[in-house]
């Protein structure tokens, strides 16, 4: 009568699997602002203040707040507030505390370094489901370089608070040119912390702010980018999970699930547009925040008919023919938004993703002779 | 009897959830989900006083012998009250 012997993870991807035969929209993102206090080269998102107002205006809290009821309305359980960094809006927790009030579970995105003060004490009074940290060194000198400020001691310090005080906290890593030399000291950090880590060495082309070029970005070449997660699995398994992780490799599988699900079909496999949107902070909705198409306006056509289009353009998009029948389909992280980023097209192959893929085979396997050879075995 | 706790029942793609609100996050880690029966009782939680109010609230609405209403009934209940909601 009362399941809770499922854990979280499995009640909502009971609730997408439904989600996506009723065509529900599930989980929303909602990208607040384009505005950010750091000034990261690879953001997909970020603005300078006077591009915004340049660009238009974001969209007011009672704009927000009424979309968002709107999609609570169709069967939105789950809401991402991300940015830019949220926080820097002042009516945050107008937003934050309505989508709440609703009936929402509410994640929030964040850089932490805002995260202290009276936004702290508002957010132990009204925890959020959980607070996303995207960890960007793990030194004060990484974070000027990449960030434009010296916050690394302030965001761990911010971590901190917010872990004694009970909030769920993980950690997103990107790693790209400016801290790939510190991916053994933001494991450590993650690990001193007690917190979840996840991280990302395949940074997607910024088609959003380097008007529309795709295939571009400030980011590390396919090997590197291959060197960066494979020495992540290396720090982060035990000599048995890696060893089973580095055969299934050599087979083309995987061990663990991927974060987006992978689809052997020509379509969208994952949930976007399927039973997720991202509103970003002009007030288009799109499949996935990385995809400036297909594009719906809910502010013109109201929430309900801009879901159900969005549904009908992704469910069109056909990714290449190629990728489909590839054997390396499995531990290729190609999907939709990756083909759109790095071709301009989704039915072109992102070659990019090809030698990233081959290099995190092949070096998978070197590790695991490496590390073997250590073992003595 | 009384919900200590702030849940906000929804229905959720044929569902019923309980979704956490305010302090609640930090007890709760997550929604719950109520099958139909559980529903049904969440719904009339606040006009019973005891587990008893409740069967018979069960054997009014559905066609189910007392000793059965009885042991779904404390079984929901249970883990409520494992919970701190009731």
């Amino acid at each position: 009568m009362l399941n809770r012997k499922q854990t979280e993870p499995q009640l909502s991807k009971y609730l997408h699997a439904k989600g996506r035969a009723l065509g529900l929209p599930i989980a929303g993102n909602f990208e607040l602002t384009a505005r950010c206090n750091f000034d990261c080269p690879m953001c997909y998102v970020h603005l300078k203040s006077e591009d915004v107002e340049a660009a238009g205006r974001e969209l007011s809290a009672e704009q927000w707040i009424s979309i968002a009821r709107e999609a609570k309305d169709e069967g939105m359980v789950f809401a991402l507030l991300t940015g830019g960094e949220p926080f820097v809006r002042s009516d945050f927790f107008e937003i934050y505390h309505a989508m709440k009030q609703m009936g929402i579970m509410v994640s929030i995105n964040s850089n932490g370094s805002m995260l202290k003060g009276e936004v702290l004490r508002r957010l132990i009074d009204d925890p959020p489901f959980r607070v996303n940290v995207s960890l960007y060194g793990g030194s004060n000198e990484t974070y000027r370089r990449m960030c434009g400020r010296a916050a690394f001691d302030d965001v761990i310090e911010n971590i901190a608070a917010l872990k004694n005080a009970g909030i769920d906290v993980r950690l997103n890593v990107s790693v790209t040119p400016y801290n790939e030399g510190d991916v053994e000291d933001i494991c450590a950090c993650a690990e001193k912390l007690g917190v979840h880590m996840k991280l990302a060495s395949y940074m997607y082309p910024s088609v959003r702010v380097n008007g529309g070029k795709y295939g571009y970005g400030d980011r590390l070449s396919p090997e590197k980018a291959a060197a960066a997660s494979v020495r992540w699995d290396v720090l982060r398994f035990d000599d048995e999970t890696f060893s089973k992780r580095a055969e299934a490799m050599a087979e083309l599988r995987l061990t663990e699930e991927p974060e987006c699900p992978v689809d052997s079909d020509e379509g969208v496999g994952c949930r976007a547009g399927s039973t997720s949107f991202w509103m970003t902070w002009d007030g288009r909705m799109v499949p996935c925040g990385m995809m400036t198409f297909p594009v719906v306006h809910p502010l013109e056509l109201g929430f309900k008919a801009a879901w159900q289009e969005l549904r009908r353009a992704t469910s069109e998009i056909r990714l290449p023919p190629k990728c489909k029948t590839c054997p390396k389909r499995s531990v290729c992280a190609m999907c939709a938004a990756v083909c759109v980023t790095e071709t301009g097209e989704f039915g072109k192959v992102p070659e990019y993703v090809c030698r990233m893929t081959d290099a995190v085979i092949s070096q998978t396997k070197a590790a695991y002779e490496e590390r073997k050879s250590e073992n003595g075995n | 009897m009384e919900i200590k706790k702030e849940l906000i029942k929804r229905e959720i793609a044929g569902e019923t959830v309980l979704i956490p609100v305010g302090k609640t996050v930090y007890d709760s880690n997550g929604l719950f989900m109520l099958n139909e029966l559980g529903a049904f009782i969440w719904e009339h939680l606040p006009e019973a006083d005891i587990a008893e109010d409740i069967c018979r609230i069960v054997t009014d609405e559905y066609d189910v012998d007392l000793d059965t209403a009885k042991r779904d009934v404390e079984e929901f209940l249970q883990r409520l009250s494992s919970h701190g909601i009731i």
